[in-house]
């Protein structure tokens, strides 16, 4: 069986749920503190969870970005073990340079939200399509092209970059794992298709080699049925959100 | 009586006078006599520190002084509560998973003045102190509920009210989110008697297993064990603000404002949870028997003295060993400041290392807030004395039981003239644009810009979120279908016009808004949110409300045997709210019901799911539009408020929780504020406004004029039924001797038209509908 650490900074607060939808397809998950790392490199996966890890000084995800802990994920990542980012964990692999990764550098940040209805801290669910034509760890269980129903939760979710040439590179590496759309799978530019102003409706990038991924949405906040609005009469059967983790087991198979 | 080491303020030979000189120079609340009390009480002059002791002891807040006597007729016990009002929170009755009884916590706050005077702080920390009440039971706090009143957006301080409605919802967002708690209920309400005095209660839940309960006090045969504090470093915030700037300190002018507000620290506690979950499953594991205990009102006095006193000990605590952030504070401000994100526990010495351990070092509460620590402060004893330590000499030594004993006042009451009347209203002759009027109003439309704010989906529990339904919905037992469901209700206008029926109409609601989505109304809380009780008139209103919710809760009976009360568990006081000019707000007793439901994939929503089904109404409509929206839009008050039928209300609350539970109804949805129109155009509509499908309704069930079967705000229920259902869901209301009628059905044109006989007396698109209904709010608030 899989062992995925799910790290645990000061301020992070999904780390339940995280770990509950990790051992929902069959792997373990083990909740590490930022500050336990003795057995950190025995495990198979990382999953940095939501919150807001170190109260979101200077900038969301920056200050985890620089904690020690970093360097030996980075170091596992490079080995090819898997790390998943989920919304303030995105901000944090992006602010550690880790995704895009393109270069030895942070090419990326996101930034405060853009949103013509609420300013500030925005939650609800919207859809999100799994845009790569190349199979990764978390797109194995998914077609290309299926739209998932998940819900974000974030006030700064709007990827952006200062380096115009990047989105091309980006692009041609099938790096843009998943990107916000409308009912009928329509990347419409506008709100609320685009709930957050994300560049190109960027929700996820992933790492060239296909084993690190950054996303904003909250994939284990659908990963059951119940937790979908209108569809909790389905009960504890899986959500559309399950699919991702699924990748991830069969990915490490 | 034990004595004291430094110098005492000599009471006995003051004058009167002297003492009202005393009072004012040190910002005391306490009165003349309440200090030649403390005399007699104690038998001697009081030190300084203990003046402070008893002048917050002995404040309405902590001692509910003029409220007791009256609280004592809200039913507070049944089958399904498992600890009553007695320590920070209550416990209700929750399901019972592999052969263990799980028990809901449930608290209620409010935090009223703080939030019109520093609105984001104000809202911040009232949610800060209302989770710590839920968390030191020992639970897992689960979710929050938000009850907001604001005053007129569009009166003469409608720029104030706007800056307070949008501070508060952004520090209720900016406190609640970090910590990782789900709102999934709330009300708002927008009207001008909150104009100088804006209302904000706080709901929290907790789940709990019933053998689990760490209790406030200090267990038994804990003589000797150790008083460790843990948290924020103590500062002056939070030492009522008055007080605090008579004093002279060393600290620069810019500390000399921050006065009585608390000020929040949502990292810190988000630390704090984690850490206290740890230490909670370290004693469960070593079978070790703690006292714990948020710290509030009082501060360190007050955790302190009531977890010793609640054990039948006493306390010797050395001042000098709390960790502080600020020099040369004064040791009463130390002991009774309320500095935020602390707690107290009672530890025997051999598991206090452990504690330290996991808050200092695996935690590292140091280095997460500057000073933040667990330090071990004194020790309980057996001796009944309290006993402060200053630099080796004692400034407080007074029997515990003393201090939280409290005192009462017999408040007078007196009926208050109330001048309402039913104005004469004209027929309209264009219900669209009325309707439409209503939907837009800020008091009915869609709360989606404020809870939109709110993170709905944390900690992965989710069912039904706020704008699904009439309850929000949590499976708090992860696996397991038991759903917990929650409203909070009470209509500010039904009081002002009477206070017993605004009481009653409460406790009703709230429990039809959780039978609307399928849940069982298990039990209760109430925020008493009321004007000044040395002033006969608005003392008699709080009597009178909670006459009126007692008498609901003892009449709405549990569905469980059908006969006990739907009892209050907690519950919480606020006086002294009013305009400054000295109006009282309007009463406002907020009712907050926890419902269980034993399957949530049974819960249904307020949204119309299928064409071609019938609608049905249950709940006469009757000319009662007092205090209604329709009548507001008007400038009216009227008189006739909404009158529960109690046998009538209770048959038709379980009817609707039998249909639900046999899969007979598509969708549910009480009627409130709007009315019936208001009902059924928000069913059309769903929580996220995208509903396709319309309704025809008829309205020739009712012989009133149609203004008044259209915006009449009697209670009831609008159901949508499966036809092939409908003789199923007669049966049921028959069996409850409840009477129903078809009032029309769904269609497929994605309109809503209302007719009478053959005149269309309403035609509306959604779209149309949707765009009242969801900018109501926004135009309040921008």
């Amino acid at each position: 069986m899989s062992k995925i650490a799910v790290i645990l900074f000061p301020g992070i607060n999904c780390e339940n749920e995280t770990a509950r939808a990790i051992e929902s397809v069959g792997m373990k998950a083990d909740i590490v503190r930022w500050n336990d790392t003795r057995n950190l490199d025995s495990y198979d996966g990382y999953v940095l969870p939501g919150g807001w890890s170190y109260e979101d000084r200077i900038r969301a995800g920056v200050i985890a970005a620089k904690d020690p802990v970093m360097n030996i994920i980075k170091e596992e990542a490079e080995k090819g073990k898997v790390v998943m980012g989920i919304c303030n964990g995105c901000q944090i692999i992006v602010e550690s340079g880790i995704i895009p990764g393109l270069q030895d550098k942070v090419q990326m940040a996101l930034a405060p939200n853009k949103n013509p209805f609420v300013s500030g801290f925005y939650c609800t669910w919207i859809k999100i399509k799994n845009f790569s034509k190349k199979k990764n760890a978390f797109n194995l269980k998914l077609n290309e092209g299926e739209v998932m129903n998940v819900p974000i939760a974030h006030g700064e979710g709007r990827f952006a970059t200062k380096d115009e040439t990047l989105v091309r590179y980006l692009l041609a590496n099938d790096q843009l794992l998943f990107r916000y759309c409308d009912e009928t799978g329509n990347i419409a530019d506008k709100f609320p298709a685009n709930p957050n102003g994300s560049l190109i409706n960027i929700a996820g990038i992933v790492n060239k080699k296909g084993n690190v991924l950054a996303m904003m949405p909250h994939p284990e906040r659908a990963a059951w049925m119940r937790q979908v609005p209108g569809m909790h009469s389905n009960g504890e059967s899986a959500g559309p959100g399950r699919k991702i983790f699924e990748s991830i087991r069969e990915y490490l198979k | 009586m034990g004595d004291v080491d430094i110098e005492k303020v000599q009471i006995t030979s003051m004058s009167d006078p002297d003492i009202q000189q005393f009072i004012k120079k040190n910002s005391l609340a306490l009165k003349v006599s309440e200090c030649r009390e403390i005399v007699k009480l104690i038998g001697r002059d009081p030190t300084l520190t203990e003046i402070h002791m008893f002048n917050i002891e002995w404040s309405e807040h902590c001692s509910y002084k003029s409220s007791k006597e009256t609280l004592k007729l809200l039913p507070t016990s049944g089958p399904t509560v498992i600890m009553g009002p007695k320590e920070d929170s209550g416990i209700i009755k929750f399901a019972k998973v592999d052969g263990e009884q799980y028990g809901i916590v449930i608290s209620h706050e409010s935090h009223n003045h703080p939030s019109q005077v520093v609105p984001y702080e104000g809202a911040a920390t009232g949610i800060g102190g209302n989770v710590r009440d839920v968390l030191c039971m020992g639970a897992r706090v689960i979710a929050c509920a938000d009850p907001l009143r604001f005053g007129d957006p569009n009166g003469t301080k409608k720029n104030y009210v706007k800056y307070v409605a949008n501070s508060v919802v952004e520090g209720i967002a900016c406190y609640g989110n970090p910590l990782g708690i789900p709102v999934i209920a709330g009300d708002v309400y927008f009207n001008e008697s909150f104009n100088d005095n804006c209302l904000v209660n706080v709901v929290t839940l907790g789940i709990i297993k019933e053998n689990e309960i760490f209790h406030s006090a200090a267990p038994e045969n804990s003589d000797g064990y150790d008083i460790v504090i843990v948290g924020k470093a103590t500062d002056n915030s939070g030492f009522g603000g008055a007080a605090f700037a008579s004093l002279i300190l060393d600290e620069s002018e810019e500390e000399y404002n921050k006065g009585a507000v608390q000020v929040p620290d949502p990292f810190l506690k988000n630390v704090l949870i984690r850490a206290t979950e740890a230490v909670f499953k370290e004693a469960k594991e070593k079978k070790i028997v703690l006292g714990f205990k948020d710290m509030g009102a009082g501060g360190i006095m007050c955790a302190t003295s009531e977890l010793c006193d609640a054990g039948g000990f006493g306390a010797d605590i050395d001042i000098d060993n709390i960790h502080i952030s600020m020099k040369n504070l004064p040791p009463y401000i130390i002991a009774c400041g309320e500095t935020q994100e602390r707690f107290t526990w009672i530890s025997p010495s051999s598991f206090t290392p452990t504690i330290l351990k996991i808050y200092n070092e695996e935690f590292e509460l140091p280095n997460v807030a500057e000073g933040a620590q667990a330090t071990v402060i004194g020790k309980v004893t057996k001796s009944t004395g309290y006993i402060l330590k200053h630099e080796g000499k004692v400034i407080c030594n007074v029997p515990v039981n003393m201090l939280t004993g409290g005192i009462r006042y017999k408040r007078d009451k007196k009926e208050m003239k109330r001048n309402f009347k039913e104005p004469n209203l004209k027929e309209p002759s264009d219900y669209n644009s009325i309707a439409l009027k209503v939907l837009n109003n800020p008091n009915v439309a869609s709360k989606a810009m404020i809870y939109k704010h709110y993170d709905t989906e944390v900690q992965g529990l989710a069912v039904i979120r706020p704008g699904e339904a009439d309850a929000g919905i949590q499976a708090p037992i992860p696996g397991n279908k038991a759903g917990v469901a929650l409203s909070v209700d009470h209509n500010p206008r039904y009081s002002r016009i009477n206070p017993y029926l605004g009481g009653v109409a409460a406790v009703a609601e709230a429990m039809r808004n959780v039978a609307a989505v399928g849940a069982i109304p298990y039990g209760m809380t109430d925020c008493l949110n009321f004007g000044n009780p040395e002033v006969p008139e608005a003392f008699n209103d709080f009597v009178e409300s909670v006459k009126g919710i007692a008498d609901a809760a003892n009449k709405l009976c549990w569905k469980g045997d059908g006969k006990s009360p739907v009892a209050f568990v907690s519950g919480n006081v606020s006086f002294y709210n009013e305009s400054i000019a000295g109006k009282q707000i309007d009463p406002s007793p907020v009712i907050a019901c926890m419902g269980y439901m034993e399957d949530y994939t049974k819960a249904v929503t307020m949204k119309i799911k299928e064409k071609n089904s019938s609608l049905f109404l249950a709940g006469e409509r009757k000319d009662e539009l007092g205090g209604s929206v329709y009548y507001e839009l008007h400038k009216e008050n009227g008189l006739n408020v909404p009158k529960i039928e109690f046998e009538k209300e209770k048959n038709t609350i379980y009817a609707v929780i039998d249909c639900i539970d046999n899969g007979l109804f598509l969708s549910c949805h009480d009627i409130s504020d709007g009315g019936l129109l208001t009902t059924v155009s928000e069913m059309i509509l769903g929580g996220e406004a995208d509903g396709k499908i319309g309704a025809e309704v008829s309205l020739d069930f009712s012989g009133l004029r149609n203004d008044k079967i259209l915006f009449s705000e009697s209670s009831g229920f609008v159901f949508e039924v499966n036809d092939k259902n409908i003789e199923n869901v007669n049966n049921i209301f028959e069996r409850h001797g409840v009477k129903i009628v078809k009032i029309g059905k769904t269609v497929e044109n994605k309109s809503l038209i209302v007719q009478k006989g053959s005149d269309v007396l309403v035609k509306l698109e959604i779209d149309e509908l949707k765009k009242a209904w969801t900018t109501g709010v926004a135009r309040a608030m921008r």
